[in-house]
C-alpha cells in the first residue's frame, strides 16, 4: 500500500468531502475526514436520481488505483479506505500553528449507542415508543427517536434523537449486543443544582430534571449553594441560578462559583424585569439564561445541550499539514420569507427536496407519485428562483443548480408516471449554462414535453375542497395568468451552511456579503489563510460534476502544501514482508466461529456445525471464539492462525467490513496473502429471520459459510503483476488552464513537459484585460509563465506540437514536431489535455461586412488598444447566443453574458450617456455574477429577451446600424439604432479529434474533451491517464479553468506517485489457451482496458485500467476471460452452498 | 445490366447444369477454388470438397438429401485468417445463415469469399440417408429433385426429411452473393441464377451467360412453401413447450443424454475453442459428489447434463440458425433441435435479432443497452 508522510483534515464527508479525502489518501496522505452529521453523504444521501442520465453512479469515484486499499461497493452507502479515518458526529473546534503544521482540536459528541456493538438489527425501534418527523425524508415521514439516520448507510449503527427519547428504556433492553448505554445511571452522573429562593421552583425544576433521568440538589440562597458546591467531592456540571435572591444575588454567585469551581456551567434564570441584567450575566461567564416562568419545550433542549457538552469525551488533537473545507451548503427555507407562497400552510406546495425524497423508493410513499391526501400528482409546477435572484430576500445570487434540478425532477416525475403527467416549469431565464445542459433542456421540451413557462408565480391558493392549487403568475409582458395544479414545487435556492460564521470567525476567514466563503482572485480554493482550502459548494452552490471538479482542485492545493512542507514522498508504512506461496499446497482451512457471548450458537449446535464442516476435506479445523469483534477476542483469534498456520481463514461473525484492517495487519504480519482470508456475515440469518425455526436459522449459517468456505477453497493467490510507471506528466497546451496543470504536478517533485504550438505561452490569456470582477489577468499571465519558465522540473516545447503518440497510462511515447520539422520523443506516465479554445467565428448580423460590427472579443481589444472610444459612442447593442445554444452548436458557452455585462459597465463608467441594450435568450448570469447584472439594470442597460425562433437582425444603413428586435414587454417590434453592434458568439474548441485518439481519449457532439463521466469523472478520459482541463474540457471562466488544471494535475499525481502500480485482486486475466480471438471482450469492457495484441496475436488486458466489473467474463462464452476472485468453478461451487 | 442469368439444363440433368456453371466459374481468372458438396467416390457419402482443377468437378451435388455437417465451421476454417485466393463456397442457407454469425464473431471472413446459396431442398438425416443411398448416391439425389420439384413431396421410401428442414423457414439462401434458384423456376429448361449483392452481381456479368428475368411463379412458390413450413415450425414450438416447459421436465426430456456432447461438437455457432464442459470447471472434487447424493439422496451419474444443455442454450440460442446438425448428431434420438430451435426463437425475438440475416447487426451479447429488459433486470 502507498503511505506517505503527511496528513490532511477534511472538514464535512459531502460529496466534495469525499472527493477530497479519496484523492488525497490515494497519493497516499493520512487523511481524517470528519462530519458533524452521525452519516457520511452529505445531501447526496438524500437524492437517488442525477443529470444527466437520472441514474446515481456515485461509485465511479471509488478509486480505480491500488482498488485493495479501499472498499468496493456503492459510495452512497459509505466507505472505508485504509488512508482515511472517518470520523462522524464530530466537529472542528480549533485551529492552530503555521501551514504544514497545524495543531486541530476536534470534538465528537458520544451516543447512546456504541457504533462498534450495534449490528443494525433494528429491534429497538420495534419497541420504541416515541415518534417524530423524519428528516431524512425531509419530514414527510416518522420515525422513532432511535432510529437510522440514513436507512443505507454501512456502517449504520442505531443513533438516539435526545431530544425525542423519553428514556423509556425499552430499546435497552432488547438490544442483543448490549449496544445501548441509555440507562438512567449515564444521566445520573451529569449533576444539576438548582438555587432559588422560591420553593415552587425548586421543586418544580426538580421535579422536570429528575424525570429526564439527571441527578438534582437544590439550594435556596447563594451561599448555601457555595457550601454545597465546595462540599461535594464530585462537583457538579450544571447549576440553575436565579438572579434575584435575598442577600447573595445570582450574579454575585455567579462570579464566586466561577472563580472557584470552573467547570460548573452556569445558567441564569430571570424574571421579564431582570432580562438586562441576565445578558449582563452572560458577559461574565453564564451559558445562557431561562426567563420564567419556563415552559418544559425551551428548559429541556438547553439543558440537553450542556449535557451534549459534558457527554462528549474531551476534545481530539492532532496535527495536519493543511486543512481542506468541504462544508456544502443549506437550502432556502420559505416559511421564513414574506411571501411564503403556501408552504407550511398547503400541504401540496413543498420544496424540490421534498419532491427528491417523495419520488425516491426509500421515500415516504416509495416513490409512488401521491399527495397526502392519497390523490395522485398528474399536474405539477415548478417555481424557480424561490431564495434565489431575490434582493428583498438579500439573495441577490444565481443558485446555479436549481434551473437543471427542476428538469430532471419534471423528467422523473413523467417517468415515474409513466409520461401520464404534466409538468411545467416557470422560470425568469433558463440558465442552462453547463456542458450537456441545453441540450437536455430542449430534449425535455421536444421530447418529453415539459412546459417551460417564462413568468413568475406572485400568489398560490388552495382550494378547500380539493386541496389542489390555483397559481396566478405573470408572463414576460406581464399578463396575469392562472393554473391549477395537483402539487406545487418551490426551485428553493441556497443559503450558507448552518454554522458557517462561526467556522469563518474561528479560522479567521472572509465571508463574501452572502455569508459564503471566499476565496482568493484566480483560486477556486486558496483562502487567504495559507494551508486552509475550500472545495465544493462550500463557497457557494454548485452541482455535482463542479463541486468534485473543485474538491479535486482543493486536494491539490492541500496536497501541495503538505509537500512543500516536508511531507511528499517518504513512505511510512515499512514494506509488506514477504508473501508465503501457498499456491501447491492443499486447501488447509480454519474456519473461526464467533459465539457472541452465547448468543448464536448452544453446545449441540456447536457439535453439529463442526461435523458438518470437518467432514469437508479443504477445512482443517473449526473453532469457536468469543466476540472476536473485541480486542481480546482478536488476540485469541490470532493465536490460533499463528499456532495452526493455516493457508486459508474464514471467519464467521457480523459485520465483516469492521475486519478489514485488522486482516490487512495480520495478512501482513504472518505473510499469509490477504486474498486468502474472508469473513462470513452468520449473524444475519439469526435477525432477518425473526419467526424461523432454529433448523432453518442453522441451514442459513451454513449456507453462509459453506459458501465462505468455497470461495476460499478455490482462490489463486498468485500476485499479479505491478505495470511500472514513467514518472513524468506530458500536458498539451501552453494556456492558463495548462500551465496551472504543469506547475501542480511539477510542485511535486515530478518532470513536467508542457507543448505549446504557438511561440508564446498564455493563450486566451493575451487578449483579456480584466475579468468583471475587476481582477487583471495581465498580472497573473505574467507571474504563471514567470514561474513555468523558471521552475526546474517544466520543460517547454513553445512552437512544437503533438504528431503522434501511442502507449497507455504508465508509458505513453509522444513525438513532438518543431517548426522546422525536428522531432522529439517523449516518455511520459500521463497525458493532460488542455488545448484550449476560441472565440466562434461568424458571418451572421454583417459581420465581417461593416466596421462597427463586433465581436465581444474584438471589442475588448479594441477597447484595450483605443481602436473604440466609449466617449465617442452614443448607442451599442449587444447581441447574445450568436450561432450559439441552437443546433450545431446546441450548448451555452458560459462566459458570453459575463463578458458582455463587463464591458457593458465599462463602457457605462466611461460614457454614462451611451445607451445600451443587451439581447439576450437566457441571462446566464449564473452565481454571484448576477449582481453584476443587478448593477447593470440599475445603471441603465437595457435587456430585450429575444426567443431563437424569431432573432433580431442588423440592418445597415447610412451614417449607422439599425437593430430589429421584437420587445416581449411591448408585445411588439422594435427599432434601434446603434453605432456599435457586440456579438457573443461563443466559444469553439480547439482539440483535434485526431489528437485526442492518439491518447485514447474521445470528443464529445460538439467537439469538447469526452469525460468517462460527466458527474463523478469530470477530467478524466475514460481511458486511465488521460486528462483534460481548461476550455479543452468545456467552456469556462478563467477561475474555472484553473480549477479543471488543478483537479486533472490532483487526478495525474494518483498515477505518477509511484515507480510500479500493483494491479489488484480482483482484475480480469485471459486464459489464452481457450480464446479463440472473437473480441467480444475487448467491446464488452466498459473502461477500456483490454486491446488486440498485434504483436503476439493474444486479447491484452492492462491491469490499471480494467476495475474488475467482470462484463469479459459474461461476454466470453469460452471461459478464457477470468475474473480473478470469481472463477468460475468458483462461482459454481459458491452457488452451490448458497443452494444447501 | 443482367442482375440474373440462366443456366441451360438438358435431359433433366439438374447436377450436369450444376457441374457446367462451377466449372465456367473455376476458369475464371480471379476464382482460385471452389467449395461444393461432391458425391465421394467411395461409399456414396456427400461431403464438402474443396476444389482448384476445373476437371474435378465430375460429383458436384449441391441437391442431395444429404446433410452430413454444417459447412459454416469448414468456411470459417478456410477464412479466418487470410487464404491468398479466391474462394467460391457453395452452401445451403442454414450454412450460410450460421457462417454470417462466425463472421460476426471472428471467426471467419468473407474479404476473399463469395457464396453461393441454393435454394434448399431439404435433407434427411444422416442414418436415413445412408441406408437409402446405399451405393448409388447420384439415382437418390435426382429422384429426390423430381420429386421435389415435381410436387410430389419430400417423403421418399418411407423416410422424410428432418424436423430441422420441415421447421425451416429459410429455405432461400436470401444472404448468398449468388442464389441458384429452384423454386418457381422451370428446371426442365434452366436454372435460375440471380446476383444478390455487388459482388455476386459482378460475378454474374463475367459469366458469359444469357440473362434471365425473375420467373413471375417463383415468389408463389415460396411463399406457400414458407407458409407451409412455418405453420410446421409453430406448431412444433408449442409441442415443445408443451413437453420441456420447467426444469423437471427439462430432466425429463434429456434423460437419455449421455454427456457425450456431440451436439456441441455439430453445432456450427459453438465456436469455442474447448467447451467450459470438458474443463476443471467440471472436473469437480470426489468430496463434491458425495455432498450432492447427501443433500439428495440419490443423484444420477453422470451430473451436469440439463446444465449443460441449460448453458448451451444461453450461449447459442441467439446464434442458432436453425440447422438441426445437433439432433443429427445425437446417439440416441434426442429431439435438441426442437429444444434448441423453440428457445431460439424466443430470446432472438426478445433481442429483435435475427441469427445469420445480416452482418451489420451485431449479436446480442456484444451489443450493450444500458436501459433494457427493465421488467427482467428490475432496474429501471
Amino acid at each position: 500500500m502507498n503511505r506517505k508522510n503527511g496528513k490532511a483534515l477534511v472538514v464535512g464527508a459531502g460529496i466534495s468531502g469525499i472527493r477530497a479525502a479519496l484523492d488525497l489518501a490515494e497519493f497516499g496522505y493520512g487523511v481524517t475526514l470528519i462530519d458533524r452529521a452521525s452519516h457520511a453523504g452529505g445531501l447526496l444521501s438524500q437524492l437517488d436520481y442525477q443529470f444527466p442520465n437520472n441514474h446515481c453512479g456515485m461509485c465511479k469515484m471509488l478509486p480505480l488505483i491500488e482498488r485493495d486499499t479501499a472498499s468496493q461497493y456503492c459510495l452512497r452507502k459509505g466507505f472505508f479506505h485504509e488512508n482515511i479515518q472517518m470520523l462522524l458526529s464530530t466537529e472542528l473546534l480549533s485551529v492552530d500553528g503555521e501551514p504544514g503544521h497545524f495543531q486541530v482540536s476536534l470534538k465528537q459528541k458520544q451516543n447512546w449507542v456504541d457504533p462498534d456493538l450495534c449490528m443494525g438489527c433494528g429491534l429497538c425501534t420495534e419497541v420504541c415508543p416515541v415518534e417524530v418527523p423524519d428528516a431524512f425524508n425531509a419530514g414527510l415521514s416518522k420515525r422513532k427517536a432511535i432510529y437510522l439516520p440514513i436507512p443505507h448507510a454501512i456502517p449504520n449503527p442505531y443513533v438516539i434523537d435526545f431530544a425525542a427519547c423519553t428514556l423509556c428504556g425499552e430499546c435497552e433492553k432488547v438490544c442483543p449486543t448490549h449496544a445501548i448505554r441509555l440507562s438512567e445511571q449515564e444521566r445520573k452522573k451529569f449533576r444539576i443544582l438548582v438555587v432559588d429562593d422560591e420553593l415552587v421552583v425548586r421543586d418544580s425544576l426538580k421535579e422536570l430534571l429528575e424525570e429526564e433521568g439527571f441527578f438534582v440538589n437544590m439550594a435556596e440562597s447563594g451561599t448555601q449553594a457555595l457550601e454545597i458546591l465546595s462540599g461535594s467531592e464530585t462537583p457538579y456540571h450544571l447549576m440553575l441560578a436565579d438572579i434575584k435572591m435575598p442577600g447573595m444575588d445570582g450574579v454575585e454567585l455567579l462570579q464566586k462559583t466561577k472563580e472557584r469551581f470552573q467547570d460548573t456551567t452556569v445558567i441564569m434564570m430571570t424574571a421579564y424585569a431582570t432580562v438586562e441584567t441576565a445578558v449582563e450575566a452572560m458577559k461574565i461567564g453564564a451559558l445562557d439564561y431561562l426567563i420564567k416562568p419556563f415552559e418544559p419545550d425551551t428548559l429541556i433542549p438547553m439543558i440537553l445541550r450542556v449535557y451534549e457538552d459534558f457527554e462528549t469525551a474531551g476534545a481530539l488533537q492532532a496535527e495536519f499539514g493543511a486543512i481542506v473545507l468541504t462544508g456544502g451548503t443549506a437550502y432556502y427555507d420559505p416559511g421564513t420569507g414574506k411571501n411564503t407562497l403556501g408552504y407550511g400552510v398547503y400541504p401540496n406546495v413543498m420544496t424540490s427536496i421534498e419532491f427528491e425524497r417523495l419520488f425516491s423508493g426509500s421515500g415516504p410513499s416509495q416513490g409512488r407519485l401521491i399527495r397526502f391526501d392519497g390523490k395522485p400528482i398528474r399536474k405539477v409546477a415548478w417555481l424557480q428562483c424561490i431564495g434565489s435572484r431575490d434582493i428583498q430576500l438579500e439573495a441577490d445570487f444565481c443558485s446555479n443548480i436549481c434551473c437543471m434540478y427542476a428538469v430532471k425532477e419534471a423528467l422523473i416525475a413523467k417517468e415515474k408516471a409513466a409520461d401520464d403527467l404534466e409538468a411545467s416549469i416557470l422560470y425568469m431565464d433558463m440558465r442552462t449554462f453547463g456542458k450537456s445542459f441545453q441540450r437536455y433542456r430542449d430534449e425535455a421540451e421536444q421530447v418529453h414535453g415539459v412546459r417551460f413557462i417564462r413568468g413568475r408565480a406572485h400568489s398560490i391558493t388552495q382550494d378547500r375542497s380539493s386541496g389542489d392549487l390555483l397559481i396566478r403568475y405573470g408572463d414576460s409582458g406581464g399578463k396575469i395568468h392562472e393554473m391549477v395544479q395537483d402539487a406545487v414545487i418551490l426551485s428553493v435556492g441556497q443559503r450558507p451552511a448552518a454554522g458557517s460564521r462561526v467556522l469563518a470567525d474561528m479560522l479567521n476567514l472572509p465571508l463574501n456579503p452572502w455569508g459564503f466563503f471566499e476565496s482568493l482572485p484566480f483560486s477556486p480554493t486558496r483562502t487567504v489563510r495559507d494551508g486552509v482550502f475550500i472545495g465544493g459548494s462550500f463557497s457557494g452552490l454548485k452541482d455535482i460534476s463542479e463541486s468534485v471538479i473543485h474538491a479535486s482542485a482543493a486536494a491539490l492545493s492541500a496536497s501541495r502544501i503538505i509537500h512543500a512542507s516536508g511531507g511528499g514522498l517518504a513512505i511510512q508504512a515499512p514494506p509488506d514482508s514477504e508473501t508465503l506461496d501457498v499456491s501447491r499446497e492443499a486447501p488447509r482451512l480454519l474456519l473461526a466461529l464467533c459465539t457472541c457471548d452465547g448468543a448464536i450458537f448452544d453446545e449441540s449446535g456447536k457439535r453439529a456445525l463442526r461435523a458438518h464442516f470437518e467432514s469437508d476435506p479443504a477445512v482443517d479445523r473449526v473453532e469457536f471464539l468469543e466476540q472476536v469483534c473485541t480486542a481480546q477476542g482478536w488476540s485469541a483469534f490470532s493465536e490460533r492462525v499463528k499456532k495452526h498456520r493455516p493457508n486459508r481463514v474464514l471467519i464467521g461473525a457480523c459485520l465483516p467490513y469492521v475486519y478489514n484492517a485488522k486482516l490487512n495487519a495480520l495478512s501482513r504480519e504472518i505473510g499469509l496473502s490477504r486474498a486468502l482470508m474472508d469473513v462470513a456475515d452468520i449473524r444475519s440469518p439469526l435477525f432477518c429471520a425473526a419467526d424461523a425455526s432454529r433448523e432453518e436459522v442453522d441451514a442459513a449459517v451454513k449456507r453462509a459459510l459453506g459458501m465462505g468456505i468455497a470461495k476460499l477453497k478455490e482462490t489463486d493467490p498468485t500476485p499479479l503483476p505491478s505495470t511500472p510507471v514513467r514518472q513524468r506528466a506530458l500536458v498539451v497546451g501552453g494556456g492558463i488552464a495548462g500551465m496551472t496543470a504543469a506547475l501542480a504536478v511539477a510542485d511535486h517533485g515530478y518532470p513536467v513537459d508542457l507543448v505549446e504550438q504557438e511561440a508564446a505561452l498564455g493563450g486566451n490569456l493575451h487578449w483579456i484585460r480584466k475579468t468583471i470582477e475587476g481582477n487583471e489577468t495581465q498580472s497573473l499571465l505574467e507571474e504563471t509563465v514567470a514561474r513555468v519558465e523558471k521552475h526546474p522540473n517544466i520543460q517547454v516545447y513553445a512552437g512544437h506540437h503533438v504528431a503522434g503518440a501511442w502507449g497507455e497510462v504508465g508509458q505513453f511515447f509522444t513525438s513532438i514536431e518543431a517548426g522546422d520539422g525536428a522531432v522529439t520523443t517523449i516518455e511520459h506516465g500521463v497525458t493532460i489535455l488542455a488545448t484550449g479554445g476560441i472565440e466562434a467565428k461568424t458571418k451572421s448580423y454583417g459581420h465581417g461586412t461593416s466596421e462597427a460590427v463586433v465581436t465581444q472579443k474584438e471589442l475588448e481589444e479594441k477597447l484595450t488598444e483605443g481602436r473604440i472610444e466609449p466617449a465617442a459612442l452614443q448607442s451599442v447593442v449587444m447581441i447574445q447566443c450568436v450561432d450559439s445554444r441552437e443546433e450545431p452548436r446546441n450548448y451555452c458557452s458560459r462566459v458570453c453574458c459575463a463578458s458582455a455585462l463587463k464591458h457593458a459597465l465599462f463602457l457605462k463608467e466611461k460614457n454614462p450617456s451611451i445607451k445600451i441594450t443587451i439581447l439576450y435568450r437566457d441571462l446566464m448570469a449564473y452565481g454571484f455574477l448576477e449582481s453584476y447584472y443587478t448593477r447593470a439594470r440599475a445603471a441603465d442597460i437595457l435587456f430585450v429577451q429575444y426567443d431563437v425562433k424569431n432573432k433580431p437582425s442588423v440592418v445597415q444603413e447610412e451614417g449607422g446600424l439599425l437593430v430589429k428586435v421584437h420587445e416581449p414587454i411591448l408585445d411588439a417590434p422594435v427599432e434601434i439604432e446603434a453605432d456599435l453592434v457586440v456579438l457573443a458568439t461563443g466559444i469553439v474548441p480547439t482539440l483535434p479529434e485526431p489528437l485526442a485518439e492518439a491518447f485514447g481519449a474521445h470528443l464529445d457532439p460538439d467537439g469538447f474533451f469526452r469525460e468517462a463521466e460527466s458527474k463523478w469523472r469530470p477530467v478524466d478520459a475514460l481511458k486511465e491517464g488521460v486528462f483534460a482541463c481548461g476550455i479543452a474540457h468545456s467552456p469556462r471562466s478563467i477561475t474555472e479553468s484553473i480549477a479543471t488544471a488543478e483537479a486533472a494535475a490532483q487526478r495525474s499525481l494518483r498515477i505518477l506517485n509511484q515507480q510500479a502500480l500493483p494491479a489488484s485482486k480482483v482484475t480480469a486475466v485471459v486464459r489464452h489457451s481457450l480464446c479463440i480471438l472473437c473480441e467480444r471482450c475487448i467491446d464488452a469492457c466498459p473502461y477500456g482496458a483490454r486491446d488486440f495484441d498485434l504483436d503476439h496475436t493474444q486479447i491484452r488486458v492492462n491491469p490499471l485500467m480494467c476495475q474488475g466489473c467482470g462484463s469479459c467474463v459474461t461476454a466470453c462464452l469460452n471461459g478464457a476471460s477470468v475474473l480473478e476472485g470469481f472463477e468460475k468453478q468458483q462461482m459454481l461451487d459458491v452457488i452451490d452452498a448458497a443452494l444447501l | 445490366m443482367a442482375t440474373a442469368v440462366k443456366i441451360d439444363v438438358k435431359e433433366q440433368n439438374l447436377l450436369g447444369a450444376f457441374q457446367g456453371f462451377f466449372k465456367i466459374l473455376l476458369e475464371l481468372e480471379d476464382i482460385h477454388a471452389l467449395l461444393v458438396p461432391q458425391q465421394l467416390p467411395v461409399k456414396g457419402s456427400v461431403m464438402p470438397t474443396l476444389v482448384t482443377d476445373p476437371d474435378q468437378l465430375d460429383g458436384v451435388d449441391p441437391l442431395a438429401p444429404a446433410f452430413p455437417l454444417n459447412a459454416a465451421r469448414v468456411v470459417s476454417r478456410l477464412t479466418r485468417k487470410p487464404m491468398g485466393g479466391k474462394v467460391v463456397a457453395v452452401l445451403r442457407p442454414c450454412e450460410i445463415r450460421a457462417f454470417i454469425e462466425l463472421v460476426k464473431l471472428n471467426q471467419g471472413s468473407t474479404e476473399e469469399l463469395i457464396l453461393v446459396g441454393v435454394d434448399c431442398l431439404g435433407a434427411y438425416s444422416n442414418a436415413d440417408y445412408y441406408r437409402l443411398a446405399g451405393e448409388n448416391p447420384r439415382e437418390i439425389t435426382e429422384r429426390f429433385y423430381q420429386n421435389v420439384l415435381g410436387g410430389k413431396g419430400t417423403q421418399m421410401d418411407g423416410v422424410d426429411i428432418t424436423a430441422a428442414c420441415k421447421a425451416c423457414e429459410h429455405p432461400i439462401p436470401d444472404q448468398a452473393d449468388l442464389v441458384v434458384g429452384l423454386y418457381g423456376v422451370d428446371t426442365q429448361s434452366g436454372l435460375y441464377v440471380e446476383g444478390k449483392t455487388p459482388k455476386g452481381e459482378d460475378l454474374i456479368q463475367r459469366l458469359g451467360l444469357p440473362a434471365a428475368e425473375t420467373p413471375p411463379s417463383r415468389e408463389g412458390a415460396i411463399g406457400a412453401l414458407v407458409a407451409e413450413r412455418t405453420a410446421y415450425r409453430d406448431k412444433m414450438f408449442a409441442d415443445t413447450r408443451e413437453a420441456a416447459g420447467s426444469l423437471d421436465q427439462m430432466a425429463e426430456y434429456f434423460s437419455h443424454c449421455i454427456n457425450c456432447y456431440n451436439c456441441r461438437v455439430a453445432c456450427p455457432v459453438c465456436y469455442c475453442k474447448e467447451c467450459v464442459f470438458v474443463t476443471d470447471v467440471f472436473y469437480h472434487e470426489p468430496a463434491q459428489y458425495l455432498k450432492w447424493s447427501r443433500r439428495k439422496g440419490v443423484i444420477k451419474m453422470p451430473t451436469d447434463t440439463v446444465f449443460y444443455h441449460l448453458t448451451r442454450l444461453a450461449h447459442m440460442s441467439t446464434a442458432c440458425v436453425g440447422c438441426g446438425q445437433c439432433s443429427n448428431a445425437c446417439p440416441n434420438d434426442i429431439p435438441v433441435m426442437e429444444v434448441f430451435r423453440t428457445m431460439a426463437h424466443r430470446t432472438q425475438q426478445a433481442f429483435e435479432y435475427e441469427a445469420g440475416k445480416s452482418l451489420e447487426e451485431k449479436p446480442p451479447l456484444s451489443d450493450f443497452r444500458e436501459a433494457e429488459f427493465e421488467e427482467v433486470v428490475g432496474i429501471s
